[in-house]
């Protein structure tokens, strides 16, 4: 299967057919779990409705890393197969992962001021979370940095290997270190601490906003492929101009 | 919920994850769109790619 979407021209063809329905399905899916996360989950008994922000603060948080690891991965294929496709896949996802990022920052520190006091603090998880979204700025200049997309892959691949460093530490921070920030309820050994009728809903909504994150993803490789193919293009016309001048 | 004393909250991170979202999806829409052009804008001036046969 990684063979036979290499080629981008298949690829092409395949997603034309898989970005609808993903798109669709996840809206769907997406739809029920915030219906479900207002209409049938209870309010917390300490937070009261304010723990309605989780519904979209988890997902963004997962997401977040989640990007960052399809970035590393892309990073792989970069540096070791050079997949054609491995650092349009990476270049894509660094927006979207960015823009999670910042999202589970701003809904953190929006759910933080009620229940903490504070719109932020310098804790290991709320430290390591804003790394990683400075990381992906990096990232995102470093990309825009080169003319050549080729090399700024090379470049863009070594920094996202390098900056996976980070993922591990916004996982475990909760665990290495005291934090004001709760430790992990969900994804953890000896299963979620969460209440069924809180959870369901988060995980309809996690489930939503992945599809629509892959929907996004693979729209966003289209765009790249189509910039590469402009290039080219425009690089050849450039050639042909040149050639016209000198005869 | 409206009677919660944080509802401003509330909105306020459902308001933000929508103009996120929304402006993640509108920027890959125009992006697509202004590829596409500058792509046919170029074939039309007879530019091919050497695997689809320069016309030049």
């Amino acid at each position: 299967m990684n063979l036979a979407f290499a080629n981008p021209g298949r690829f092409l063809a395949f997603i034309r057919y898989a970005i609808p329905w993903l798109a669709a399905c996840g809206a769907l899916i997406a739809a029920l779990g915030f219906y479900a996360a207002f209409a049938y989950a209870p309010a917390d008994y300490q937070q009261g409705e304010t723990v309605r922000i989780m519904y979209i603060h988890v997902p963004s948080a997962w997401l977040s890393t989640a990007c960052y690891g399809i970035m590393a991965l892309s990073s792989i294929g970069t540096l070791v197969w050079r997949h054609p496709l491995a650092d349009v896949s990476a270049k894509a996802i660094a927006p979207i992962g960015a823009a999670f990022t910042f999202l589970c920052l701003l809904t953190g520190s929006l759910w933080g001021k009620p229940m903490w006091g504070t719109w932020w603090v310098w804790d290991a998880r709320l430290t390591s979370v804003l790394v990683l979204f400075l990381i992906y700025c990096g990232i995102l200049a470093l990309w825009n940095a080169y003319e050549d997309p080729a090399r700024a892959g090379r470049s863009a691949a070594v920094m996202t290997l390098v900056g996976a460093i980070n993922l591990p530490i916004v996982k475990f921070s909760v665990d290495w270190w005291n934090t004001l920030h709760q430790p992990a309820s969900v994804f953890r050994m000896g299963g979620p601490t969460i209440d069924p009728s809180m959870l369901w809903p988060l995980l309809l909504v996690a489930i939503g906003i992945t599809l629509l994150m892959v929907a996004l993803h693979f729209a966003a490789m289209r765009n790249e492929i189509l910039r590469r193919r402009v290039r080219t293009l425009g690089m050849l016309a450039a050639t042909h101009e040149m050639k016209g001048i000198v005869e | 919920m409206m009677d919660d004393p944080h509802f401003g909250f509330i909105v306020a991170a459902y308001l933000a994850a929508f103009i996120v979202f929304v402006g993640l999806l509108l920027w890959i829409i125009f992006d697509y769109k202004a590829q596409k052009q500058l792509l046919a804008a170029l074939e039309a001036s007879g530019t091919r790619r050497r695997s689809e046969g320069d016309k030049r």
